[in-house]
């Protein structure tokens, strides 16, 4: 049984992509379409880790740094993706408690080093 | 003749009669087009709904197939490579269907979007192998401009090389939005896109779409540009001003020449940009052209000139700026003139509003004068010594220039001096007689080329000082003057006053390192560095100067001098000048006088008043003249080393000048005013110059301080001086051998320290830590 991964991206192509890619990978990953998918999951389960886009319906990634972190007290790893040039974003990911982020266009491969090295941390 | 009111008849307007079943097929007719309409929007949005649901259904279908080919390794195994086979299949049954490929076709440019790679790469070679960019191709022939445009950007975006081609007729196309794609799309595909589209566009190049194409450009792996210099002769303006920005951004500064002629440019885009590339790549010989289209140029563009020449220029163009500044008119130009005057030449251009004339401070203007003479000697005296000092304790072979050289130094300067003063006179201007001080200061005394620096003796620089207790060379020779003067230049060769020269001189001849080698008469000693300083710019040296013979050193039928020194001991001569050498004639020491000798020099360098029973006892041991003599100098020296009161106060010590001058000749305007508060509360007699010079040369606020602060320093002198204990004057303190804390100094001095007990010395510190807190901010 792999890791449990979070993918949490309103892009379906891409998140589908993603999925195809880290399952490949051996990781089990849960697919939300949006914030709300995202919030009842975390309700229930914890993930081993969470791959978040930071635009996304309901419940911006930016929010759920912020709930994982302070309300749920969890420090699983986050990863965030973003559109280029939202720098601001990112930062502000990073100061809610964001473990790394990887910017579209994305690499699943890369993705796939990046979730590998925050899970092995 | 009245009609009664009653028969008075009012015309009523009447509504036309109207058939009600008109009207009634009317609402029908009404009703069944609102009916057909809304039927018509129900069945547009069910059928996009429809679609959207199928394209999404699609989607779902082909996201799968998609990840497989992508993801596709050799290192699969069997069952997954036989998957890949038959979905490879089915996708190809499955295009067959225009919207299956339209769908396809759509999926692959998101992903395209979103991925980056190997991914990346694989994605574009399945969307040509799945031969979707041959209908990328027939939407190029299409009529409709929105489908041609959709097949640019599909085979842009899937960076299908052969489509270069087909796209290039493009690029003049009449429909904008199809020529601006196929302007990206040629720029994007190919290298030689650039050149192509540079060569052969026809229309206006949008700003935006420059910014587009140079951001294609610098995305464009190993792209080596072009030289766009080439396109600087292109017909199409916007070519031209494209091809300047590109030059710019490249940094390419091969065309110097096309540029500056773009500076001609009728369009004023194109010659703003050729200013700025002048300014990027420091095109100094721009500056011709760019005065020349001054005059015709727009404000903008003068301004952008003015920015350039106050990048480019130097002092030679502050002509064409000072008659700008009399003959433009408009204010912001005007302003920008003054502000490019300052920056080639800082101050040149001085405040002159609101400030006030000469006359009312009331300055004599000989007394100016007087001033300002004294200033320029000395600062020339500043700026020869300076280059001067530093070395020549390393040199040793000195020419000297002759006495009528010398005389030719304050005729100069003198010279200098009438033509300031005339023209001063001829100025009643104050502000511009001041930029004119300023002006001449930098031309006459600060330019080495304008200084008659004639008289200066040459020193050769790489005389090598070797072993000088062997022998020390004091060349004093005019024969080869000539010859070192043409061969030596200026540029090099330091500057040395004779004042120096002698320091030198006198320490080599009079250095301890001698005492234990050579026995040598005080007297006679003394004489060789008063024959030899004489420095032409000081007076009291030139009192000294008559003992010393420069024509007899100077004449060229000299001969062989010798001086000699006669001792009271030997009658050997203990130096002589032979062909222009000075050597020495050794008298040894015995060698008890001799390691005594060797120790005293120890603790004259390293000793201190703990040594002073040991030098009791040299002086009981040894009985060599020399040796005791100069063990009483050590007692001497370490017994007491305080300064003494008539040291302190004499006319030659620095202390008997106020030690605020100098702090206040190099502070601004602030910290002026602070000194002169500070001169008021611990100041004495020794200020009073001070504050007398601040009052005939400052400005107006600075002048009531000083007045303010003179008035008080004279009228508590005036109390000091009224006391009955206080008897005693200056000279009487200082002819005794009182010391410093003696009672009477204290008293007749004005009190250096103030009520709170801090000395001078503690308020000059605390005024020099405030003065470095605030320039450090």
């Amino acid at each position: 049984m792999g890791k449990n991964v979070l993918l949490a991206d309103d892009d379906q192509l891409l998140a589908s992509l993603l999925n195809f890619r880290l399952k490949k990978g051996g990781y089990t990953v849960h697919h939300s379409v949006n914030g709300k998918e995202v919030k009842e999951y975390l309700e229930n389960t914890m993930p081993d880790i969470i791959v978040s886009d930071i635009m996304m319906p309901y419940f911006s990634g930016i929010e759920l740094i912020d709930y994982v972190r302070n309300e749920l007290k969890s420090n699983t790893p986050i990863i965030i993706i973003s559109s280029a040039g939202n720098e601001q974003n990112v930062l502000t990911a990073f100061e809610l408690g964001a473990n790394d982020f990887i910017t579209k266009p994305v690499s699943p491969t890369e993705l796939l080093v990046r979730i590998a090295r925050e899970i092995d941390k | 003749m009245l009609i009664p009111p009653s028969q008075i008849k009012i015309s009523i307007i009447t509504a036309p009669e109207f058939n009600l079943e008109y009207l009634w097929w009317l609402t029908i007719l009404f009703f069944v087009l609102s009916v057909v309409y809304f039927i018509g929007v129900f069945i547009i949005r069910n059928r996009i709904t429809s679609t959207n649901g199928r394209t999404k259904d699609k989607k779902v279908e082909f996201s799968p197939m998609i990840n497989e080919f992508l993801f596709y390794e050799d290192s699969n195994t069997k069952e997954e490579k036989m998957n890949y086979l038959n979905l490879k299949v089915q996708i190809r049954e499955l295009i067959k269907h225009n919207f299956d490929r339209e769908v396809l076709t759509e999926v692959l440019l998101d992903l395209r979007k979103d991925l980056s790679g190997q991914s990346q790469t694989v994605l574009i070679a399945l969307y040509t192998d799945l031969g979707l960019h041959q209908d990328a191709y027939e939407k190029l022939g299409s009529r409709k401009w929105q489908v041609v445009s959709r097949g640019i950007v599909e085979l842009t975006t899937m960076e299908v090389d052969e489509s270069y081609g087909l796209i290039i007729k493009f690029i003049n196309h009449r429909q904008s939005t199809i020529r601006k794609q196929a302007e990206i799309a040629v720029v994007n595909l190919r290298e030689e896109g650039i050149k192509y589209f540079l060569d052969n566009t026809k229309f206006k190049i949008a700003e935006w779409q420059q910014l587009k194409l140079l951001d294609v450009l610098r995305h464009k792996p190993n792209y080596t540009p072009p030289q766009f210099s080439l396109w600087l002769t292109s017909t199409n303006t916007h070519v031209v001003l494209f091809s300047l920005r590109l030059i710019k951004y490249y940094s390419q500064n091969g065309a110097e020449q096309s540029i500056i002629t773009l500076l001609k440019h009728k369009n004023r885009d194109i010659q703003a940009e050729a200013i700025e590339c002048i300014i990027d790549f420091h095109f100094v010989n721009a500056l011709i052209t760019l005065k020349l289209v001054y005059s015709k140029a727009s404000n903008d563009i003068k301004i952008a000139i003015l920015d350039a020449i106050g990048e480019l220029g130097t002092k030679a163009e502050a002509s064409f700026l000072e008659n700008l500044q009399l003959t433009e008119r408009n204010f912001n130009i005007k302003s920008k003139v003054i502000g490019t005057l300052n920056k080639i030449d800082p101050e040149r251009v001085l405040p002159t509003k609101n400030i006030s004339s000469a006359d009312f401070y009331d300055v004599e203007l000989e007394d100016a004068m007087q001033e300002e003479e004294l200033s320029i000697i000395d600062n020339h005296e500043d700026i020869v010594l300076h280059d001067g000092i530093e070395d020549v304790s390393t040199e040793i072979n000195i020419e000297v220039i002759g006495t009528e050289e010398i005389t030719k130094i304050p005729r100069s300067f003198e010279e200098d001096i009438t033509d300031k003063e005339t023209e001063r006179v001829m100025n009643e201007d104050s502000t511009e007689f001041e930029a004119e001080l300023q002006q001449n200061d930098v031309k006459k005394v600060y330019s080495l080329d304008d200084i008659d620096l004639s008289f200066l003796p040459h020193i050769k620089e790489e005389v090598v000082f070797e072993e000088r207790s062997k022998e020390t060379e004091t060349v004093v020779d005019n024969e080869h003057d000539l010859e070192l003067e043409e061969e030596l230049t200026f540029n090099f060769l330091p500057f040395v006053v004779e004042e120096d020269v002698i320091e030198e001189v006198t320490t080599s001849y009079n250095d301890d390192d001698f005492k234990p080698l050579f026995e040598l008469d005080d007297e006679l000693l003394g004489e060789v560095p008063e024959e030899i300083s004489v420095n032409p710019l000081d007076n009291t040296s030139k009192k000294m100067a008559h003992v010393f013979d420069w024509s007899t050193l100077n004449s060229e039928n000299e001969e062989q001098h010798e001086v000699v020194i006669n001792t009271a001991d030997s009658a050997e001569p203990v130096i002589s000048f032979e062909n222009d050498n000075v050597s020495f004639a050794a008298n040894f020491m015995p060698q008890e006088d001799l390691d005594a000798m060797v120790m005293l020099e120890n603790i004259s360098e390293l000793g201190d008043c703990r040594e002073l029973i040991l030098l009791y006892q040299i002086i009981e041991k040894n009985s060599s003249e020399v040796v005791i003599e100069r063990a009483n100098e050590l007692i001497q020296k370490f017994s007491y080393q305080s300064p003494r009161p008539n040291e302190l106060f004499s006319d030659d010590n620095d202390l008997s000048d106020s030690v605020f001058t100098d702090i206040y000749n190099l502070a601004d305007y602030e910290t002026k005013l602070m000194l002169i508060e500070e001169i008021k509360l611990v100041g004495d007699e020794k200020e009073i110059h001070l504050l007398e010079n601040v009052i005939q040369s400052e400005s107006k606020k600075l002048v009531k301080k000083a007045n303010e602060a003179l008035e008080y320093i004279k009228s508590q002198l005036l109390i000091v001086d009224d006391k009955p204990n206080n008897t005693t004057d200056k000279e009487s303190i200082l002819n005794g051998d009182t010391e410093l804390e003696s009672k009477n100094t204290t008293k007749y001095k004005r009190p250096v320290s103030n009520e709170n007990g801090s000395t001078l010395f503690d308020q000059l510190c605390s005024m020099s830590n405030s003065l470095y807190k605030k320039k450090d901010g």
